[in-house]
């Protein structure tokens, strides 16, 4: 691995248990001032665009600033698609020599307690074992993991790029900005970065309104159900 | 009541004209109980009516200010509101509340049914 590689990183983010994916990896593109340099694409995705101030906006983005890129989705990736998807990244990576891929997700909770959030790192190699250690992170130690999630580990084991899982607790079934932003704050000291998560907390109850579609989409993606009767997207 | 099969129905959930807004549920069985969850952001405990009755459970709630949808402004939201079947096997004379984070939980004991067996 030489020096140029090791030194880029992919964050990936898409909606997931308590949409922490989404929000997270949205406030770092936002952060860092992250300029768009590509989509991706699927025929077996539902067909979606999203317009922002007028521009056209694919709802699987790829950003980039300096060192760092982030993919973004906007739509749930569904079970059928996941592998091709994730391997369709692993390939983006090999191509332009990222060395690390850490990937923010949420996990069931029992607690209902949001002050007892935390985030725990799971990684599949040597390198972000020796971060965790520096930067004091808990390791994921047992539990489950299924979806997309799971074939996220799995091919980008296969492909031997490493990736750190990192896991907050979080309400699975309902947006959760709150725990976002411990995600948020973990995830910055990985990669050596400085947050303000005051907008974000100023937010969470507007943005817990705003992604009730998304989530009820994720849930029912998760679930492997059938597209339910909606109004069209191009009504909403 | 409309035949699904027929006459294909469209689930708009939010209600702009009485600026009502559909609040995500969920409901989770447990081997005692059933716990159902309503993600109420932007609502004061005050503020939150629950009702049931024979097969059904209601939550109305105003909102602490009024919600307006982030691209379209002219879209403006006051309220939550959201009815569901209730299961069941539910003791209705046992349901209890509580409010905490933003999220109203109603749990819901099983009713313990059949006649009891002596063991030999």
């Amino acid at each position: 691995m030489t020096a140029k590689k090791q030194n880029k990183i992919l964050l990936l983010g898409f909606p997931g248990n308590g949409l922490i994916g989404t929000f997270t990896i949205s406030y770092l593109i936002s952060h860092l001032q992250m300029r768009l340099v590509g989509d991706i694409s699927h025929p077996d995705l539902p067909p979606t665009v999203f317009v922002e101030n007028g521009e056209i906006l694919s709802p699987i983005r790829i950003y980039r600033k300096d060192n760092i890129y982030a993919i973004i989705s906007d739509v749930p990736i569904f079970p059928e698609v996941a592998v091709e998807f994730v391997s369709s990244v692993a390939q983006f990576c090999k191509k332009n020599q990222i060395g690390k891929v850490i990937v923010p997700s949420g996990v069931d909770t029992q607690s209902t307690n949001s002050k007892d959030a935390k985030t725990y790192g799971l990684a599949t190699h040597q390198s972000f074992e020796k971060i965790m250690y520096d930067k004091e992170l808990p390791k994921f130690l047992a539990g489950s993991i299924i979806g997309t999630d799971a074939t996220v580990i799995t091919v980008f084991r296969n492909y031997g790029i490493p990736l750190l899982m990192l896991y907050t607790s979080c309400h699975p079934f309902f947006p959760d900005p709150q725990a976002a932003i411990f995600a948020i704050t973990s995830l910055a000291k990985v990669i050596n970065i400085t947050v303000d998560t005051k907008d974000i907390q100023k937010r969470v109850d507007y943005l817990r309104i705003q992604h009730r579609n998304l989530m009820q989409e994720t849930l029912d993606a998760l679930q492997e159900k059938p597209a339910p009767s909606k109004v069209p997207p191009i009504y909403r | 009541m409309m035949d699904s099969e027929f006459y294909p129905v469209f689930w708009f959930g939010d209600d702009l004209e009485q600026k009502i807004l559909a609040p995500l549920s969920c409901i989770r069985e447990h081997e005692s109980k059933w716990v159902l969850e309503f993600d109420l952001p932007l609502v004061d405990k005050k503020d939150i009516a629950v009702f049931v009755d024979s097969d059904a459970i209601t939550i109305e709630a105003k909102l602490r200010e009024t919600y307006c949808d982030e691209h379209r402004k002219s879209y403006q939201y006051e309220y939550f509101k959201k009815s569901l079947s209730l299961p069941k096997n539910a003791d209705y004379n046992k349901i209890t509340a509580k409010f905490l984070d933003s999220r109203l939980t109603i749990t819901l004991p099983k009713i313990t049914q059949g006649k009891k067996i002596k063991l030999d």
